[in-house]
């Protein structure tokens, strides 16, 4: 059989320029295989071939490096990159190994064994596994998935749904993404699996626009995965039947808020609702609705197929198994580094992210999004964890890290943070309506040098207003970063009045 | 009209969505006729005010003509840590348009948006379907070449 060679077709190893080493290797003859990306990005383009041993690759590949490539020389084994080797993969365990799109490939590699597993079970027997499993919620709020999938399950109504969480809207993160890109159909069975166990028979995708290439191959595999009988009516000829749809999002952030993201399915304002009532007693159409995070339902098949005891095993004592982190900002080795809970913020930025390139000092993190706390050098020793960083004062949130360098203006960034919160507030609420442009405002003064002596204190005054009285945690959350940079970068914001 | 009439005829769902009724018409001609609103309420039963609420909240909706090309020009957090901003002001001197703007010639829409999710390669942008991302300001308008 001729040499395959694989080449990803992920976004960013297309931005990496993917498409023009994969079209340079088939001018010269080449069978080239479009997988989906290992995550190692600043890898991009990665070639990989198949030797005796195992894959090879050839990383930053260009269109000249063709020649090279096919006459087998220069290749590392790809488990010895050690960006890869030090991580414990599940979620992420066929990432760039197998074609997007190929329900062959997916099963050859263990692809819907969970969903399989649940068809035969119990729906009650589910749930246990998952609560076992100890999983909770990826998007941000981590919540157990178990016991919300018990709530819905609990809730008599006549229609029920699972709704997916696509709408990864935190800058800074792109996990949702490569699996919606990259294997969609551990998306389709993590899905399936919940509407097995809490009765659900119609489910959504809710995907944010900026993400055309996931759209794409998710409705794709939704096409192939009804066609060979894992979606639709009568899945592997039982009796549980359940329909997915994609819908897409309209460029709103607050929409990854899930009554907000509910009400844009409806077709409505992307608004949030007060809770209670919970989405998952009263959700989509007022009906029980389980609203997931990707990676959480991603999470389901392995659970199922391994145990909730296996999963368990792993992480520390309040989180369990594993955390796709986002590699991002000012990092030499930006990627996705998925890892057991409890590994140090300062591992995950120098030991996998290989720390700040040549001629960039750290001066601050962000994790968690445009909402998460800014930490500087002397808390990179907290262990990633949901409740090791609350104690330190942070978020892990969906698991991006975004590192900034010495030259970054810190009153600027917290402007840019409130100035976020400002366009993409959904307006329900007065506290972060009004309270993220007045701070957006006391911001931009004092970056301006035009700050007044009691500036901070309404900041921190209007910052405890927004915490306790926002509906939702847009709001509830946005102080966080401008309060850390002003708590551990207090000089920055005493700026005398200057000329900018 | 007889577009839009025929774009509404598939849009009328129970209960009606009016979001994606929108983005179908979007899809269909570019962009939202804010003249057409009272049309479009009344295919899905709804009123003017709701959808003209549904249409002037989401970013993505547009109500004047877009250029042909579509820049997306993120402006996300690890974009922002790797000095988009810089890349951003270059990017809008040689095209002489300001965001949200389109450029005079109708060539381009310059739009930001928070995250692409390449933030790995960040800074970037998305040109029509296209992501580019680690350019600088020396190198990004040269991303635009080649578009007509």
């Amino acid at each position: 059989m001729a040499r395959r060679y694989y080449v990803s077709n992920d976004v960013s190893a297309l931005a990496a320029g993917a498409d023009r080493v994969a079209a340079a290797l088939a001018k010269k003859g080449a069978t080239v295989v479009r997988t989906s990306s290992r995550g190692a990005f600043f890898l991009e383009p990665l070639v990989e071939m198949e030797a005796s041993a195992g894959r090879v690759a050839w990383s930053n590949a260009t269109e000249k490096d063709a020649t090279q490539i096919l006459s087998g020389k220069g290749a590392t084994p790809v488990e010895k990159i050690p960006f890869l080797a030090k991580q414990t993969r599940f979620t992420f365990a066929r990432a760039g190994i197998i074609d997007p799109l190929s329900i062959e490939d997916f099963k050859s590699r263990g692809g819907f064994k969970g969903l399989q597993k649940a068809l035969g079970m119990d729906p009650q027997k589910i749930i246990d596994e998952m609560k076992a499993s100890g999983l909770r919620g990826r998007g941000g709020a981590a919540f157990p998935a178990g016991v919300k999938w018990q709530t819905t399950k609990d809730a008599p109504a006549d229609q029920k749904y699972v709704v997916a969480n696509a709408d990864e809207g935190d800058p800074g993160t792109y996990s949702d993404r490569m699996i919606m890109e990259g294997e969609p159909y551990r998306l389709i069975e993590g899905m399936a699996i919940c509407a097995r166990a809490v009765g659900a028979t119609k489910g959504y995708i809710y995907a944010r626009s900026e993400y055309p290439h996931a759209i794409r191959k998710l409705r794709a595999a939704i096409a192939r995965a009804t066609e060979a009988g894992w979606l639709g009516h009568k899945i592997q000829g039982g009796a549980f039947d359940f329909e997915l749809e994609v819908f897409v999002g309209a460029g709103a952030y607050i929409c990854g808020e899930e009554t907000a993201l509910l009400e844009s399915l409806e077709g409505k304002r992307g608004m949030v609702r007060p809770k209670p009532p919970f989405p998952a007693i009263e959700g989509l159409h007022k009906k029980p609705t389980v609203v997931n995070n990707v990676i959480t339902f991603a999470s389901a098949p392995d659970i199922l197929d391994r145990g909730g005891a296996w999963h368990a095993s792993m992480g520390t004592e309040k989180s369990k198994g594993t955390m796709p982190l986002q590699l991002a900002g000012c990092v030499k080795q930006g990627g996705l580094v998925e890892i057991p809970f409890g590994v140090t913020l300062e591992a995950a930025i120098y030991d996998f992210g290989g720390g700040l390139p040549k001629g960039s000092k750290f001066k601050a993190v962000q994790v968690g999004g445009p909402l998460g706390s800014i930490f500087p050098e002397k808390l990179l020793k907290t262990p990633i964890c949901f409740d090791e960083f609350a104690k330190a004062g942070g978020i892990l949130g969906h698991g991006g890290i975004v590192v900034f360098d010495h030259e970054t203006d810190m009153v600027e960034l917290a402007r840019h943070f409130m100035e976020f919160t400002a366009e993409e507030s959904c307006g329900k609420c007065t506290p972060c309506r009004v309270g993220s442009t007045r701070a957006r405002e006391i911001l931009e003064q004092i970056r301006d040098g035009r700050g007044r002596p009691e500036d901070l204190e309404t900041l921190k005054d209007l910052s405890d207003t927004m915490k306790m009285t926002s509906l939702c945690a847009l709001g509830g959350l946005a102080p966080f970063p401008v309060l850390t940079a002003l708590q551990y970068f207090p000089k920055e914001f005493e700026r005398k009045p200057k000329s900018r | 009209m007889a577009p839009l009439q025929a774009i509404l005829e598939k849009c009328r769902t129970r209960p009606p969505n009016i979001l994606a009724t929108l983005q179908a018409v979007q899809a269909a001609t570019g962009y939202v006729d804010p003249s057409h609103v009272p049309l479009i309420a009344q295919a899905l039963g709804v009123t003017d005010s709701d959808v003209h609420g549904v249409l002037s909240f989401y970013h993505d909706l547009r109500t004047e003509p877009p250029g042909r090309h579509h820049i997306r020009y993120c402006l996300g957090d690890s974009c922002i840590a790797m000095k988009a901003e810089a890349s951003l002001e270059a990017l809008q001197k040689s095209l002489k348009c300001g965001v949200g703007e389109t450029t005079k010639d109708g060539k381009f829409t310059l739009d930001k948006v928070y995250c692409l999710g390449n933030c790995a390669l960040s800074p970037s942008m998305m040109v029509d379907g296209d992501v580019y991302g680690k350019f600088t300001p020396k190198t990004v308008t040269g991303l635009l070449k080649g578009r007509k």
